[in-house]
């Protein structure tokens, strides 16, 4: 009886100490998140925490919305994230299940003609010879959950500042339509006063009129954009109400710095991605589960009991039980079996996943190359020209060569490059944090830099 | 010249030449006419004795020398920087550094020889308009004569048996050519004075039309229709030097159009002239018309004379309006009767420096004073005595004055108050019953 109690006291040891700890899974999450964009994340969780998210939420959105400070604010306050969080949760319930003992059974027999007591305590020991190895196995699937949701918090990071790029481009596009439609809208106009003053046929004024009423329709639904573009981030932000009146006042910025060294990214994304390392995990996870089964396929259960028994004439028997189930049927082939094939399938979905960040990686960095290419060329070649040639329609129009209305379709074609440029820019800052994201956070392997 | 000046010239020639043997002078001028190079000159007809020399405002004459009797002369066909008007450059074609071509100046008999060295990109030839002379003279490149190529140098040489205002140009790739400026005049003075009274003042002008684009730096000669740059001897108005005379002088004025496309009715203020020639020569008195006007077709040549009694500053000009305006565009909106003042101030939102022009008309662009592309002149405007002349291209001035010394520019004319129009003085107003606010009406004509 007493080594059987000292068998206990062992079996509790080993499984007393898989309690939860919520937090825990999170900072490293935290962590991991932090190390790559440099932005704290928040698991809200309780009142208190509540106001005190709500407070720092308010108080980025005062005073205009930076980038930065959007992404601060939906790796705090996004419903979907927060939702991914507590997905850790459950994953580390599995993980404090994978080290508990299955519990002990009590059985209590009576019978009933000398009123005998039957006592007995039977406890399945298999658990115990396998729960290290089911630990560990458990501790590396949490790893893995807990590196595929800071995947996805760093995917709503991009998902932000790709949408805060977008509301800058809407809201530029939209000041540019404005323009265009006061430049359709001055030839009406002076054609108007043309039609007034008897020198144009109605044609001519209807022509005109059509135009500017036709750009008030891309006006129209530039706005419409501009709304879509701001909904898309109060969804990634979690804002609504008041909170939803934020504004963002700085333009597109141009590309900062030099082209980024291209050569190097795709081994950086091997490295450095959370999802490959996941499911990397999930490998070699599956790997010791299929090794662990393989290693007790001929060990079927083995419970272990200790029984006391008060006879009716006064006589007390105790003694040890043993049951061995003997593995002749069921030698787990089928468990292997299916845990082989997962291993397999996982390994086919790591190098799935291999391919398809190595081929983002090329293909965003083709993007971000052809768009910083063009940008340029907006910015040091075509913009200017079109600067250029206003000024020179201007003088022209000085002169009395050009019309009134020549010198306003200048205007609008100026106007129509600088709609491309901040198209173009859009471009670039999408395929940016496109690439950032698909080599899993700044663009260089400099880890003393900080993210942009 | 008219049929009896060329006979009595054609008989002074042969009497010159020696040819006039008793009898058959008839036959004798026909097989001269055959083989007009076998003709001799007469002695080389001097200027200031034989001939007094014209005058070619803001121009060139083309020198020459004495060589065994014979006028030679050197014409290079080259590129040259013209200037039109202050502020108004071009890389335009002419001969030996101007635009237009130096005017020729020689004397009916003389013999001429011309050397014509080409320092074109492109072949060229020169014809001698409205002459009489051999065919293979005559520089028609591929008809007459094979085009001089570039550095080459060929040798035109004939002698003139006619007087009168006449012109020479290229006869190769002539769209080209022409259009770029390759023209100039060919003044012939009669051999012996003419009857009636001598001309004291005898200018010459050349006019012509161009397509130069405000900001460009060359005339296009592929335009047809909107020329927007025309010019008295190349120059276009406030560039024009003005004609200047002395009070009673007898004046002539010869005007030579080898301009691409337009005739130019060309109208002198003040006077009324006579058409004393055209490019077939004198005009018969008995068939001179008084005229104000005279209409200048392309290719052809008109002279016209007056007596310059009254003085004063006279505008001189084409009179289609479109050819006293510089560099206007062509495709200008109808913008008279507009109001834009509340429409300017919103479109200086887009076009900062955008202000509504040509409401009125075209004569504020005189002092707008806006900046303008390099290289153009305004549309219109020079300043004069009163004001700014709201005119450009071909105008120029014909300055009279009493008692002048020196034909330099005298200055604006000051008129005397009495003969100036002034703004009407009330009491003048109310003497003469007239209410600026009522309508006067006007007296239907209708047939009793």
């Amino acid at each position: 009886m007493k080594r059987l109690v000292w068998l206990w006291v062992l079996a509790l040891g080993a499984g007393g100490c898989a309690t939860m700890s919520p937090e825990r899974g999170h900072a490293e999450l935290g962590a991991l998140v932090h190390e790559r964009v440099a932005v704290s994340t928040g698991w809200e969780r309780g009142p208190p925490a509540n106001e005190a998210v709500r407070e720092q939420v308010r108080a980025l959105l005062r005073d205009g919305l930076s980038s930065e400070e959007a992404v601060r604010i939906a790796l705090v306050n996004s419903p979907g994230l927060q939702g991914a969080y507590e997905s850790l949760g459950i994953s580390q319930a599995e993980l404090v299940e994978a080290g508990l003992l299955s519990n002990p059974a009590l059985g209590v027999s009576v019978g009933v003609p000398g009123l005998g007591v039957e006592l007995s305590l039977v406890q399945g020991l298999f658990d115990l010879f396998v729960l290290p190895a089911r630990r560990g196995i458990a501790q590396q699937r949490f790893d893995a959950d807990v590196q595929r949701t800071a995947h996805e918090a760093l995917a709503v990071v991009a998902q932000t500042r790709e949408a805060y790029a977008s509301v800058q481009a809407a809201q530029m596009l939209l000041r540019y339509q404005a323009q265009l439609v006061a430049v359709f809208e001055a030839s009406a106009e002076l054609a108007r006063m043309q039609y007034e003053a008897g020198n144009i046929p109605e044609l001519d004024l209807s022509i005109l009129r059509t135009a500017w009423q036709e750009a008030r329709v891309g006006l129209a639904r530039e706005e419409l954009a501009l709304v879509q573009q701001r909904e898309r981030m109060n969804r990634l932000l979690g804002l609504w109400g008041d909170n939803t009146e934020w504004t963002v006042g700085e333009p597109l910025p141009e590309p900062a710095g030099a082209a980024p060294e291209f050569t190097r990214l795709e081994r950086l994304a091997m490295r450095r991605r959370l999802d490959l390392d996941a499911a990397r995990k999930d490998v070699a996870l599956l790997e010791r589960s299929v090794a662990l089964a393989r290693s007790t396929r001929f060990i079927g259960t083995v419970d272990v009991g200790v029984g006391a028994e008060r006879e009716g004439g006064g006589l007390r028997v105790t003694g040890p039980s043993l049951v061995l189930e003997l593995p002749v049927f069921n030698q787990r082939q089928a468990l292997i079996g299916g845990l082989e094939a997962r291993q397999r399938q996982a390994e086919r979905r790591l190098t799935q996943l291999a391919v398809d960040a190595r081929s983002e990686v090329r293909q965003h960095g083709a993007e971000l190359r052809t768009a910083r290419h063009l940008v340029e060329h907006y910015a040091k070649v075509l913009l200017p020209l079109r600067r250029r040639v206003l000024e020179q329609s201007q003088l022209q129009y000085n002169a009395m060569v050009l019309s009134p209305f020549q010198l306003l379709e200048a205007r609008r074609d100026e106007v129509r490059t600088y709609r491309e440029y901040v198209e173009t820019l859009r471009d670039y800052w999408t395929a940016h944090i496109a690439l950032e994201n698909a080599v899993g956070g700044r663009l260089t392997d400099d880890d003393t830099e900080a993210a942009r | 010249m008219s049929a009896d000046t060329k006979g009595w010239s054609r008989r002074r020639l042969l009497v010159a030449s020696g040819l006039g043997v008793a009898g058959g002078s008839l036959l004798a001028a026909a097989e001269a006419r055959a083989r007009p190079d076998t003709e001799r000159a007469l002695p080389p007809g001097r200027p200031g004795q034989d001939y007094t020399p014209v005058v070619v405002p803001n121009g060139s004459k083309l020198p020459w020398k004495l060589v065994d009797g014979v006028k030679v002369f050197h014409l290079v066909a080259e590129e040259v920087e013209h200037t039109f008007a202050p502020g108004l450059q071009a890389r335009c074609w002419g001969y030996n550094g101007r635009v237009h071509g130096p005017l020729i100046e020689a004397v009916e008999g003389d013999r001429v020889r011309f050397y014509v060295t080409n320092r074109l990109p492109a072949p060229t030839t020169v014809h001698w308009h409205g002459l009489l002379l051999p065919n293979g003279m005559d520089g028609v490149g591929g008809l007459n004569q094979r085009a001089i190529a570039p550095g080459e140098t060929f040798q035109y040489e004939f002698t003139l048996r006619q007087s009168g205002t006449l012109m020479y140009h290229s006869h190769h790739d002539e769209m080209t050519q022409i259009a770029l400026g390759m023209v100039g005049l060919f003044i012939v003075h009669p051999r012996e004075a003419p009857r009636g009274p001598k001309v004291d003042r005898d200018f010459a002008f050349m006019l012509h039309e161009w397509k130069l684009d405000p900001g460009a730096k060359r005339p296009n000669p592929n335009e047809m229709t909107d020329f927007n740059l025309l010019t008295l001897n190349g120059k276009a108005f406030p560039g024009t030097a003005p004609m200047v005379v002395r009070t009673g002088q007898r004046v002539r004025i010869r005007l030579g159009n080898l301009g691409p496309m337009d005739h130019h009715p060309i109208h002198l203020h003040g006077y009324q002239f006579r058409i004393t020639e055209t490019d077939g020569g004198r005009v018969p008195e008995s068939a001179q018309w008084r005229d104000t006007t005279v209409l200048v077709p392309v290719g052809s040549t008109r002279t016209v004379e007056f007596v310059a009694d009254v003085p004063g500053d006279w505008a001189m000009h084409c009179h289609m309006t479109h050819h006293v305006m510089n560099q206007m565009g062509h495709g200008m909106p109808n913008l008279i009767g507009l109001k834009p003042e509340g429409f300017d101030e919103k479109v200086r939102a887009l076009l900062p420096d955008y202000m509504t022009m040509g409401h009125t008309g075209m004569g504020e662009m005189e002092e707008m004073g806006m900046p303008v592309p390099a290289n153009s002149i305004p549309m219109v405007g020079g300043q004069g005595r009163y004001g700014g002349i709201t005119m450009g291209g071909m105008f120029t001035v014909l300055k009279v004055r009493d008692g002048l010394t020196s034909y330099n520019d005298p200055g604006w004319y000051e008129n005397p108050s009495s003969t100036l129009s002034q703004l009407a003085e009330r009491a003048a107003l109310t003497r003469d019953g007239i209410d600026v606010d009522a309508n006067p009406g006007v007296v239907d004509d209708v047939d009793a």
